[in-house]
């Protein structure tokens, strides 16, 4: 299990548009993906699969998100989720 | 847990009470059912929402497709956020789970997993987010219409009675439902005028209209409709049920078991003739009144009839709609009440309690109404026995003004030789203290006299029925309300001009004994209560009642005059 910390780079926050490909980079791999807010108290945890989920985050631009992959290819989806969620 | 019992208001659109379980219309369009499966269904019930989540897919992509082809790629990402809905797990597997866990039917699990995501969304502090919503509310239409159009035949039968709940019920809606296991109707917009009401009225089933805190209730709560006191009552207390299901059972009875309780004689025990009429508010209703046994149509509200589309109807329609309630009434004398509303008002519930230009007084202003209206009357009175009424007289000088006006109509209908009864009587409401004060000087001027209770009491107590704050101070039994009940038959006693009560005082079967005692023998009542205060007159002897009043005259607190009323009606 890997985890890393990111901040969003979208100037939109984590929103439709972001969400929905997040949703769909998580889906290409096997790992199970999910991100909660660092920056906040009651850290909810969302799973990256789940554009539900991941819209109730409401990450806005500047939020601080962890991203925690578990699997076969979990280097390899920490990597490629912040590097997108960082914009 | 329980949740305890609340009392919701609306406006009346259609009689009658109904207890059923709320059946929520999610979307104007399509009702949300809410159905306990048998266990063998359930297998097939999943399969069912998959076949909706596939073929919204299916819907979804070709309008990507289409979008992609019209105006690019940039604006098919929306519909990418929609598709992911469909196969999130969020939400389509939680749907699944509470389909297998819980045993229902997909739209009540797609409601129910919904709501809370919605709740989710409105809790979120940012306002893009939460406008997201609409996202999932556009996927959950299109789920529901696409289990619509691919129904499960066991919901052609409902397993329960249903109370159809939402902003607005299309009539359409409680047409094709009246088959099944509908039986009462609340909505949280509208208005007795509209279609549904109209709707509602003709099936006979009862409704409550216009009350915004229905907002609050889901499918499957238990519900009380209550059309003859304007409210829904959410979560019942075992007593309230009782309550209810005893006078279900009264209205049901002369329905089904050749109405022997309505069609009763209305006597006393010691023979004494009570005259017992129904107050009716629509036209459908005479029909089910003179069905049911009634001799008379105690009080016909004019005002509903009238602005039944919203707009004044042409004096044809008028005469049209008037005969019809003579025909249907068969030959049983209808009390038309002339329209007792401001035409201005947006509030049709008539329990605002009203300090302003109302009844006569209306009439009085707009007389291009009132002739109107009276012509109509008059035009319609060959087709039967007719009386009219006016409302919310308060003083002498406002029925001379009233009479002359009579006199230039029926003068106008002579002119075009148009026929009317010249005979037909002509009687004053006492609904004011002022009226209830002089009511003996108005005796040589009318034919008779009918009695509002409701009126009366709101101004002789001032409380507002509408006003929940003040709402346990309205009371039928209060020293003051006897005084005045009694003031009026002694100064209308030696007049000998007959007098009704029509207000709902004459419907409860308690205050309707003190009416008799007081020496008020003729009665009007709702439909609704028609059974239950009939057996109350056959019951009772009226000899005691009038010992009865004598006593509770000189009682000084309601609660002691309301317990020993009932103690002497419902005696062991």
């Amino acid at each position: 299990m890997k985890e890393r910390e990111v901040v969003i780079g979208h100037r939109l926050g984590l929103h439709a548009r972001a969400a929905a490909k997040l949703v769909q980079l998580s889906t290409s791999f096997q790992s199970n993906i999910v991100l909660f807010r660092s920056d906040s108290n009651n850290p909810v945890e969302a799973d990256a699969r789940s554009i539900l989920s991941v819209l109730l985050l409401s990450a806005a631009f500047g939020s601080k998100v962890s991203v925690r992959a578990d699997g076969v290819d979990e280097d390899q989806a920490l990597e490629s989720i912040c590097e997108y969620l960082a914009g | 847990m329980k949740d305890s019992e609340r009392i919701i208001h609306g406006v009346v659109a259609s009689v009658g009470a109904a207890i059923g379980r709320a059946l929520r219309s999610f979307d104007p369009l399509f009702v949300s059912f809410n159905l306990k499966l048998r266990p063998e269904q359930v297998r097939k019930e999943v399969d069912r929402f998959r076949g909706s989540v596939e073929k919204s897919r299916e819907q979804l992509k070709r309008m990507q497709s289409q979008l992609k082809r019209k105006s690019g790629p940039e604006s098919s990402f929306l519909i990418d956020a929609h598709l992911l809905v469909l196969q999130d797990r969020l939400f389509v597997d939680r749907i699944i789970d509470k389909i297998e866990n819980e045993q229902i039917n997909s739209e009540w699990a797609i409601q129910q997993v919904s709501e809370d995501l919605f709740q989710a969304y409105d809790r979120l502090n940012d306002d893009y987010l939460r406008e997201r919503r609409g996202d999932l509310e556009d996927i959950v239409r299109r789920l529901l219409h696409n289990l619509h159009s691919n129904p499960l035949p066991s919901f052609k039968k409902l397993p329960y009675d249903a109370i159809l709940v939402g902003k607005v019920v299309p009539p359409s809606t409680l047409f094709e439902l009246r088959s099944q296991r509908v039986v009462g109707l609340a909505t949280e917009t509208g208005s007795p005028l509209s279609h549904t009401a109209i709707m509602a009225r003709s099936l006979e089933i009862p409704a409550v209209v216009g009350a915004p805190e229905l907002a609050e209730v889901s499918s499957g709560d238990l519900l009380i409709v209550d059309g003859d006191r304007a409210l829904v009552i959410v979560s019942p207390s075992d007593a309230t049920l009782d309550e209810y299901k005893n006078r279900r059972r009264d209205e049901k009875a002369p329905k089904k078991k050749g109405r022997s309780a309505a069609s009763a004689p209305s006597v006393t025990e010691d023979r004494v003739r009570i005259s017992l009429g129904a107050n009716i508010n629509f036209s459908e209703e005479v029909r089910p009144a003179i069905t049911i046994g009634c001799e008379s149509i105690g009080l016909y509200r004019t005002e509903f009839d009238f602005f039944r589309e919203g707009k004044q109807p042409d004096e044809e329609s008028l005469v049209a709609d008037y005969s019809l309630v003579l025909k249907s009434a068969k030959g049983a004398p209808v009390t038309f009440r002339t329209i007792d509303v401001g035409i201005d008002q947006k509030s049709w519930d008539g329990v605002n309690m009203n300090l302003g230009v109302r009844g006569l007084r209306f009439c009085l202003e707009n007389t291009d109404v009132f002739k109107k209206q009276l012509r109509s009357l008059y035009r319609a009175s060959v087709f039967g026995p007719m009386r009219i009424l006016l409302p919310f007289v308060s003083s002498v000088d406002d029925l001379d003004s009233a009479h002359e006006i009579i006199a230039e109509v029926r003068q106008e209908l002579d002119l075009k030789r148009l026929g009317y009864d010249p005979g037909v009587p002509i009687g004053v409401m006492i609904e004011t203290p002022a009226a209830a004060q002089t009511c003996d000087l108005m005796a040589s001027r009318v034919d008779f006299f009918c009695l509002g209770t409701n009126d009366l009491i709101q101004y002789y107590l001032v409380v507002d029925r509408s006003d929940r704050s003040v709402v346990h101070l309205y009371n039928p039994f209060h020293p003051a309300i006897l005084r005045c009940l009694h003031q009026v038959y002694t100064l209308l006693h030696p007049t000998g001009k007959p007098v009704t009560v029509c207000g709902e005082m004459a419907a409860d079967p308690p205050s309707a004994a003190v009416l008799l005692g007081l020496g008020f023998t003729s009665l009007s009542v709702s439909l609704a209560a028609y059974p239950r205060i009939k057996r109350m007159i056959r019951s009772v002897s009226y000899a005691q009642l009038r010992d009865l009043a004598a006593q509770i005259l000189k009682m000084q607190k309601p609660r002691d005059v309301e317990e020993k009323v009932r103690a002497t009606v419902y005696r062991p």
